[in-house]
């Protein structure tokens, strides 16, 4: 009876395409939630990783070196280097701040010694080398060579990094320490974490070691309830999805009751029926999805960040809109169960 | 074609729910159709033709009686044989052709044959066959919106012999069609009556009646005949008609109190009416051949003369008889 039922969605061919779009539509938003809920995931694994540290000292008690209010003097990276397990210790500043490309642009800032722990990979140009150099994220437009005005600072740009963002898609600028503690604590020798090669088999007084994961850890804490948010919204679209199938297998089993009913009258199987129904939810959950990944595509470069939609989204939403077809489609199958072989002699 | 031996029907009623009250629109039928004969159900609206068919298609299961065709007790069927019966053994051609509008005709014959798993290419040239038998070799890939209504006709037929069934049932095969298209469907049904196949036609198209090897009227004719009026003496409790009986006559009460009680799906009654003496009752049922919508019964020790519509109608004059429905019992 597969049969009937691709014939039937050809003979119903415009709702089927405009249930396809709708739902394709939703499938798409859900990719592209996926996609910014895995964004925000990989910047934070990113930007740990360009630190290039293997564990990370903050004071006592702090959060982590993201979030941290408690500054330690950067001196301390003298105490922390001699710490058995650590071959290299370095004071690192982070903030958060604005700048003029001329529009105002929030950057974040990490600044690090010149030739030590906190340079990124580099897309194009050097490193920071001395006091008065920046390194930027390819995402603020900059070119080596470019000069820029960070809270009264001139600094030029020497080198460019790439996908060194956070906190959704923010760019990072690294900058030399001196110069970040000018920015961060007006010049004073602070720093928020000592980061290290190698990891430490203990810890100074006053501080804490964590590792590259609990600093991500603290880098996504502040973004917990958007991420919580998207994954809800996530879910309210699977149900909109499971709403639009649903209502057309329904409806599709409310029209061809007494299609149905013929059927069983010469002795067609309830099982064949209850076929060809999730099959066509299946159907259309399936093409749905297809056209998702294309919409998805299509859209994803409209954010004002990049969305990355981790490859295996597309078979899990491909699987996910198969189940909720036919979890959709359950109303439908009922009905069409429902249905007496006598309607198809229009009584009793 | 399976064997076929004959239809045989005894004492068959069905009843079924409707409106919260009992129906029972065949008591107590009997009927033998043999191999090759083309049977037709005649009668009116309601008078359980279609329910007749219903039954040899064992899509309704009856309150008694028996069904056999061939060595099949019909009424006895379930799960997987009543399958394997309603696809090989009968074949159906419904009121209104009931063709799926998404299939072509040829798809539309098929389809009972993807359902028994036939293999595709088996299904289509037995498809074929059949609607080139049925005239319709140039219609293959027509949907049902795209052919006329003798077209669709006699696609259904087509459809209903996919199987090659040994009972072919038709449900008023002419009601949807013009002249022309009825003489081209009433060669074919009489075709179909072979040996070994019997086919069941129900109609109230008494155009059909000459096609016929046996006929069986399903309602009285209206207003019957005439004869002297019988006197009728009734115990307290005794029944006068039962519901879903046949109407044969309207009755006058002389003496006592009949009840007319209504039959409700749960098995309890509703007293429609109290009736004393000069009264009269069960009317409408004689008056346009229809059967008892209710039951009569004495409540006291009664005396009733039982008089034909015909003679009830003259008894009380055409301009009463108007007054009569609009204050009818039962």
């Amino acid at each position: 009876m597969w049969r009937v039922a691709l014939r039937d969605l050809q003979w119903r061919r415009r709702r089927f395409v405009i249930a396809v779009l709708a739902t394709s539509l939703v499938f798409g938003m859900t990719l592209l939630m996926t996609g910014v809920n895995a964004s925000l995931y990989n910047e934070g694994r990113r930007i740990v990783a360009a630190v290039g540290a293997d564990a990370w000292l903050v004071a006592s008690g702090a959060p982590g070196p993201f979030t941290t209010s408690t500054p330690i003097p950067a001196a301390a990276a003298d105490r922390v280097a001699a710490v058995p397990g650590v071959v290299r210790a370095d004071p690192l500043v982070i903030l958060h701040s604005t700048m003029r490309l001329p529009a105002v642009r929030d950057v974040n800032i990490i600044g690090a010694p010149p030739g030590g722990l906190g340079a990124p990979p580099l897309a194009t140009g050097r490193a920071v080398a001395a006091s008065g150099e920046v390194v930027a994220d390819t995402a603020l437009g900059l070119r080596p060579g470019d000069r820029i005005e960070l809270s009264g600072r001139q600094l030029e740009v020497v080198g460019l990094a790439d996908r060194v963002t956070y906190y959704f898609g923010t760019p990072t600028l690294f900058l030399a320490l001196q110069d970040a503690q000018a920015l961060a604590f007006d010049g004073q020798p602070l720093a928020v974490a000592i980061v290290t090669e190698g990891i430490p088999r203990g810890a100074p007084p006053g501080l804490e070691v964590l590792s590259n994961r609990q600093a991500r850890v603290d880098l996504e804490r502040p973004l917990a309830s958007g991420t919580q948010s998207i994954a809800f919204i996530n879910a309210l679209l699977w149900l909109v999805a499971a709403g639009i199938i649903g209502s057309i297998v329904y409806l599709s089993a409310l029209e061809r009751q007494r299609e149905f009913a013929v059927f069983k009258a010469t002795g067609a199987s309830n099982r064949s029926l209850l076929f060809g129904l999730a099959l066509q939810a299946v159907v259309l959950s399936a093409a749905a999805a297809v056209l998702a990944v294309g919409i998805a595509r299509l859209l994803a470069p409209g954010f004002p960040f990049t969305i990355e939609i981790p490859p295996q989204a597309f078979p899990r939403l491909l699987g996910v809109a198969v189940l909720v077809g036919l979890v959709a489609s359950a109303a439908g199958l009922r009905r069409a169960v429902g249905v007496q072989p006598a309607l198809a002699f229009g009584g009793p | 074609m399976a064997e076929m031996a004959d239809v045989d029907i005894r004492d068959l009623t069905i009843e079924y729910a409707s409106g919260g009250y009992v129906v029972r629109p065949i008591d107590h039928l009997d009927l033998t159709v043999q191999s090759g004969e083309l049977a037709l159900l005649l009668g009116a609206s309601g008078s359980g033709k279609t329910t007749v068919l219903s039954a040899l298609a064992a899509i309704l299961r009856p309150a008694s009686g028996t069904i056999r065709v061939g060595d099949v007790d019909v009424t006895g069927l379930h799960g997987a044989a009543l399958t394997q019966y309603r696809r090989h053994q009968v074949g159906v051609v419904f009121q209104t052709f009931n063709l799926v509008p998404s299939l072509s005709a040829r798809d539309n014959v098929q389809a009972p044959l993807w359902a028994a798993r036939m293999p595709a290419r088996q299904a289509r040239t037995r498809a074929e066959e059949l609607l080139d038998r049925v005239g319709l070799r140039e219609r293959l890939g027509h949907r049902p919106g795209g052919l006329s209504g003798g077209e669709q006709q006699r696609v259904a037929i087509a459809r209903a012999l996919a199987h090659d069934p040994p009972l072919v049932l038709a449900d008023e095969p002419t009601a949807h069609l013009d002249y022309i298209q009825v003489e081209g469907v009433l060669r074919l049904l009489r075709e179909l009556a072979e040996p070994g196949r019997i086919v069941v036609v129900a109609t109230h198209d008494e155009r059909l009646l000459p096609l016929a090897d046996r006929i069986v009227h399903l309602s009285r004719p209206v207003i019957g005949e005439s004869r002297p009026p019988e006197r009728l003496s009734y115990e307290p409790g005794e029944v006068v008609f039962e519901q879903g009986a046949r109407s044969d006559l309207v009755y006058t009460i002389e003496d006592g109190e009949i009840e007319i009680v209504r039959q409700r799906v749960d098995g309890t009654e509703e007293l429609l009416a109290l009736l004393g003496p000069g009264r009269y009752f069960g009317e409408l049922g004689p008056l346009f051949g229809l059967r008892r919508s209710a039951t009569a019964r004495a409540v006291k020790q009664a005396a009733v003369t039982g008089y034909t519509a015909r003679d009830f109608r003259d008894l009380v004059g055409s301009a009463r008889i108007a007054e009569a429905i609009r204050r009818a019992s039962p």
